[in-house]
C-alpha cells in the first residue's frame, strides 16, 4: 500500500465517526458499543459526527407520507383505537350507505349503555347467500360479548327456524342459538370464542322447529359473512 | 428556526409522558421529513413506508431518554430514520447488526449531557466541506451515510483494497472534520 498511515488507527474522534456512518463490523463494532455504554466522552463524539453527517439529509426534500401509514403506526402502538364507534362504522367498506344506517341503529345501544367508555373491538358483517332472499347484518361488540342482528329482508322457510352458527378454521360449527322472530335481535358470543372473533364466519341455517337436533347443522345455509374489523 | 427547535423538543418531552396528542402532533410536524429520509435510502415507497413507521415507533419507545442524548432533536429525529432505514437495506445481508444510535438503545449513564458541540452554523457546511474533498472521497462519506455502503462495498466501488479504503474514508473524515470547524 502507497498510503502512509499518518492517522494514528487508535484515533478515537475518526473512530466515532465509523460508529456514526456504521461502519464498522465485528470485534470493532462490538467495542465500539461497549464504550458507548461507558464512555461519555467517546458517545458524544459520535453525537458530534451525526449532528455534521445530518446536513446530508439537508436537501431530501420531505415527502408527506400517505393517510394509511399514519393510521398503521397508530393502531401498532395503540391497539386501542381512538377513534369512535360511530367514525369506525362509517369507515367500514362492508355494507352499502344504505345498509349502514341499519348497523348504525343497531349499534346505538352500545353507544348509549356505556358512554364513558371508550368501545372495545367491533366487528360486523352482512349475511347474505345465493338462491336465497335472507339478508341480515351483524355487529359483534367484544365489549358486550354479543352479536347484535337485524334482519334486511327474507324469513325462515314455512315451518322452519332460523339458527345462527359460528363458523371457526379446523372446528366444526358453533351453535349461537336459534334466531327469534323479529328483525332485531342480539345473541350472547360465548367467551371462549372472543380470542378468535377476528376469524369467525357468522352462518344461518334453516332447521326443524328447536333447532338443529344433534348440535350440528342439517338445513341449508340461509346467509353467510365473514366478520370484517370496523 | 430556533422555536421550531423548542417546539419539536417540548413535543419529545410530552411523548416521553406518554402523550399520545403530542405524539400524533410530532408525527404531523416530522412525518414528511423522515419519509424522505426513509426514501431517499430505500427508494421503494413500501419498505420506505415500513422503515418510517419503525422509526416512529423507536421515536415512541425512546423518547424519555432524548434527553440523554445530547443531539438536536431533529438530528435525532433524522438519524433514527436514516439508522432505520439503513439497517432495513442491510437486512438481507448476512451477518447484519443494526447500527447503534446513541441515546437510542446506547446511553451513556449520568446526568444530561450539555449539547453536542457542533454548532448548526458548522453543520451546515458540511455539504460545501464534502465537496472541497477529492471527489472520490466525498462521494464514499456520502455512500456510507446515504447508501449504507460498508467498506466492502465502497472498496469494490472504487476498486480498492479494503484496508486501503478504510484509510482513504478517515483520511476524508480527517479533512472534513477540519474544513467544517475552520
Amino acid at each position: 500500500m502507497s498510503d502512509t498511515p499518518i492517522i494514528p488507527p487508535e484515533d478515537d474522534d475518526l473512530l466515532a465517526a465509523e460508529v456514526a456512518l456504521g461502519l464498522l463490523e465485528g470485534e470493532d463494532r462490538a467495542a465500539a458499543r461497549a464504550r458507548l455504554l461507558q464512555d461519555r466522552a467517546f458517545a458524544r463524539n459520535v453525537a458530534d459526527w451525526q449532528e455534521r453527517f445530518v446536513a446530508m439529509t439537508d436537501d431530501i426534500a420531505p415527502v408527506p407520507p400517505p393517510a394509511k401509514a399514519r393510521k398503521a403506526l397508530l393502531s401498532r402502538l395503540f391497539p386501542t383505537r381512538r377513534v369512535s364507534l360511530m367514525q369506525r362504522l362509517w369507515l367500514w367498506q362492508g355494507v352499502s350507505v344504505a345498509a349502514l344506517a341499519t348497523v348504525a341503529f343497531l349499534a346505538l345501544p352500545m353507544l348509549r349503555e356505556a358512554p364513558t367508555e371508550l368501545p372495545g373491538d367491533v366487528y360486523a358483517t352482512r349475511m347474505a347467500a345465493e338462491d336465497s332472499a335472507l339478508e341480515m347484518l351483524a355487529v359483534m361488540d367484544m365489549s358486550r360479548g354479543d352479536i347484535a342482528l337485524r334482519r334486511v329482508s327474507g324469513n325462515a322457510p314455512e315451518g322452519r327456524v332460523l339458527e345462527l352458527w359460528a363458523i371457526l378454521p379446523d372446528r366444526a360449527p358453533i351453535s349461537l342459538g336459534v334466531l327469534p322472530e323479529g328483525d332485531v335481535t342480539r345473541v350472547a358470543l360465548p367467551a371462549d370464542l372472543a380470542a378468535e372473533a377476528a376469524q369467525i364466519t357468522l352462518a344461518i341455517t334453516d332447521e326443524p322447529p328447536g333447532g338443529a337436533p344433534d348440535g350440528s347443522p342439517t338445513g341449508g345455509i340461509m346467509a353467510l359473512g365473514a366478520v370484517a374489523e370496523l | 428556526m430556533n422555536s421550531d427547535r423548542e417546539e419539536i423538543e417540548r413535543l419529545i418531552a410530552q411523548v416521553a409522558l406518554g402523550d399520545r396528542a403530542a405524539f400524533e402532533t410530532l408525527y404531523d410536524r416530522v412525518s414528511a421529513k423522515l419519509f424522505g429520509v426513509c426514501l431517499r435510502v430505500l427508494e421503494t415507497r413500501a419498505t420506505a413506508e415500513d422503515a418510517m413507521q419503525d422509526s416512529f415507533v423507536k421515536i415512541w419507545n425512546n423518547s424519555d431518554r432524548y434527553q440523554a442524548n445530547g443531539l438536536s432533536p431533529m438530528t435525532w429525529l433524522i438519524t433514527i430514520a436514516r439508522n432505520t432505514a439503513i439497517d432495513r437495506l442491510r437486512a438481507t445481508r448476512k451477518g447484519h447488526q443494526d447500527i447503534d444510535t446513541p441515546g437510542l438503545e446506547l446511553a451513556a449513564p449520568g446526568p444530561n449531557p450539555e449539547q453536542s458541540a457542533v454548532a448548526a452554523s458548522e453543520a451546515k457546511r458540511l455539504t460545501g466541506c464534502l465537496d472541497s474533498l477529492e471527489a472520490d472521497r466525498g462521494a464514499a462519506v456520502r455512500g456510507a451515510y446515504l447508501d449504507g455502503d460498508s467498506y466492502a462495498d465502497l472498496a469494490q466501488r472504487f476498486n480498492v483494497p479494503l484496508n486501503t479504503m478504510r484509510t482513504w474514508l478517515r483520511r476524508g473524515l480527517l479533512s472534513l472534520r477540519e474544513c467544517m470547524s475552520a
